[in-house]
């Protein structure tokens, strides 16, 4: 098969051992919640990818109903990441809370000139931080340098208006261009096309 | 006879934890078959010449309506030419995917081109995912298939920035546009396809989201917008026919759009006429009796069994197979009677020990990229199974 590309050349490297893992509930999700507002999600799904030996960024996250962590590491594999190894992560993250030597909790100025931040440092930055991390607790969360540094923890500053926006439940959707038109096929499909179809 | 490999059928749940909930079909059956077609390579190496030679010749065919005006011909809306002719133009409007329904190719019978699903192609998440998954579970050599399908479309929405062939210089181009991904509220199993794409594209390295069409706004000077956001690229999962003849007023302003590149569409408008039935009978013209078609009219054939589609029909609708004597041998109903009718000769589908017929679905993405197939009766409606296939 000179030509043809086969599935497994490329799985591990690409998204869909992801969506094997998780599948698209946690794309799904964002738009759920623009419909039923009052429902929030518990968990998060988090793509982190390692930028350079042993530092990370947040690629994409998603709410969901359980917490997922997906790590893309610098040799191309893709791991989930297991309650066990998060546990650890994040004792020894409180333990760096404690002493102040958490990149988290450091004013900016103070940061040793940032590559990044560690994976402990980046689960907490992420939408994931908040439940896996829950027990650290107000030590982190209240602390005003870690609202100010989360943000470092994103691969770019879109990812992060991306993310706080779609885990916002309040966001607000007023219009804003006077010109456009909307409501097209609000009601729905005319030529009803039923499921299991090879389709159009 | 087809030769089929029994297999353990993936359960429900995890189907549905993929974002795959379409998996039962009305009547409680399972809509993807627990079994799959085994193909040699030298099959599968000829399903992928042929979806590439006949792109090429889709492409040709294409020029020959433009350049003779032959839209009303092949059945195009009238208020869709303006746009169909200035997508063709540019190359920025890239065909992003399609699938080639083809019969043959599989028990020593020849491969004959259906019909081209060039705008609104489904089946991606079955021919991409699902089938892929079934032979993990059953512990299958994960090589033995002809699906390229995910990767093909991650280089392809990279080459809607680079527009040609290497998708390296795509991060280095990519100024941030901003990616809608659209279907019409209601059905799941367009809603699913298009979440696929979306996340495909965020793969890809785009910023994408997600909303129903009649959510968006559309403006001659605004573009579109969805929650204040103006984005550049549009995907929807909408046939463009139905949005020339049902949302007349959105037609216009999507040329307008277009026009002014204030966004571009995906697929683009010309893939319409890829789309249309009509072209069977275009490409017969130009390219007669090429091994890869059927002969094709828009008036019934003289003494020969033919199929009666509609140019726009899907999913079998209000397709009938008629006999050399007239008669007809089978019909389904459907809402597309009152479209124009191409006649396209029967040719009898692969069929297995239970008569089921099988007919391929060949994706191009930029090339032949993914196979996959689909069983049932003698006209395939939307109560035929997917099939997934090993390669041995």
């Amino acid at each position: 098969m000179k030509h043809i590309k086969k599935l497994s050349d490329y799985a591990v490297a690409t998204g869909v051992g992801v969506l094997l893992a998780a599948g698209l509930s946690g794309c799904q999700q964002k738009s759920e919640e623009s419909q039923q507002s009052s429902e929030i999600k518990k968990g998060a799904f988090v793509i982190i990818e390692e930028t350079a030996p042993g530092k990370y960024k947040i690629k994409d996250e998603f709410p969901s109903d359980e917490t997922r962590i997906v790590l893309k590491q610098l040799d191309g594999t893709e791991k989930v990441l297991t309650q066990e190894e998060m546990a650890l992560l994040m004792k020894e993250e409180d333990a760096k809370i404690e002493n102040g030597t958490s990149n988290l909790t450091k004013p900016k100025e103070e940061q040793v000139a940032s590559q990044g931040m560690s994976l402990g440092e980046t689960i907490l930055a992420s939408a994931a931080g908040a439940m896996v991390g829950a027990w650290i607790g107000n030590k982190l969360f209240g602390n005003q340098n870690y609202q100010n540094n989360r943000q470092a923890g994103y691969k770019s500053p879109s990812t992060y208006s991306k993310s706080a926006n779609s885990f916002n439940k309040n966001a607000n959707s007023a219009k804003s261009t006077p010109k456009g038109k909307s409501g097209f096929f609000g009601g729905g499909k005319s030529t009803s096309s039923s499921s299991s179809s090879f389709g159009g | 006879m087809i030769q089929l490999q029994q297999t353990k059928s993936l359960d429900k749940h995890y189907l549905e934890e993929l974002g795959f909930v379409w998996h039962t079909d009305s009547d409680e059956s399972s809509y993807i078959a627990d079994r799959l077609v085994v193909i040699s390579e030298e099959e599968a190496e000829a399903y992928y010449e042929a979806g590439n030679r006949l792109y090429e010749m889709f492409i040709e065919a294409g020029e020959h309506i433009i350049k003779n005006n032959l839209f009303h011909e092949i059945g195009i809306p009238f208020n869709l030419v303006e746009l169909i002719k200035a997508s063709w133009e540019s190359e920025v409007h890239w065909h992003l995917y399609g699938r080639f329904d083809l019969a043959g190719g599989i028990d020593n019978q020849p491969i004959k081109l259906l019909e081209f699903n060039a705008d609104t192609p489904t089946a991606l998440f079955e021919t991409a995912i699902i089938q892929w998954a079934i032979l993990k579970k059953n512990s299958l050599n994960e090589e033995g298939q002809f699906n390229g399908l995910y990767e093909a479309l991650i280089d392809n929405f990279k080459r809607l920035v680079t527009l040609e062939e290497s998708v390296d210089a795509f991060e280095e181009r990519y100024e941030g546009w901003k990616f809608l991904f659209t279907s019409i509220k209601g059905d799941t199993e367009e809603e699913q396809t298009v979440r696929l794409l979306q996340h495909i594209a965020t793969e890809a390295g785009y910023e994408t989201q997600f909303a129903y069409i009649d959510e968006i706004e559309f403006g001659k000077e605004s573009g579109i917008v969805y929650e204040g956001e103006t984005y550049e690229l549009w995907f929807k999962l909408i046939p463009w026919e139905d949005i020339a003849l049902e949302e007349p007023d959105l037609a216009m302003i999507l040329k307008d759009i277009v026009l002014d590149q204030k966004a571009i569409i995906f697929n683009p408008a010309y893939t319409l006429m890829f789309q249309s039935k009509g072209m069977l009978k275009i490409l017969w013209d130009l390219f007669p009796n090429d091994p890869l078609l059927l002969e094709s009219s828009f008036e019934p054939l003289k003494n020969q069994k033919q199929v009666a589609k509609p140019i726009f029909g899907r999913e079998g609708g209000s397709v009938s197979i008629l006999n050399a004597d007239g008669t007809t041998e089978a019909k389904i109903e459907g809402g597309y009677a009152n479209h124009k009718m191409v006649y396209q000769a029967y040719t009898k589908l692969p069929t297995d020990t239970e008569g089921s017929s099988y007919q391929a679905g060949l994706f191009y993405v930029y090339e032949s990229c993914a196979l996959g197939f689909r069983k049932g009766g003698l006209i395939l409606d939307n109560m035929s199974k997917f099939v997934g296939h090993i390669v041995r």
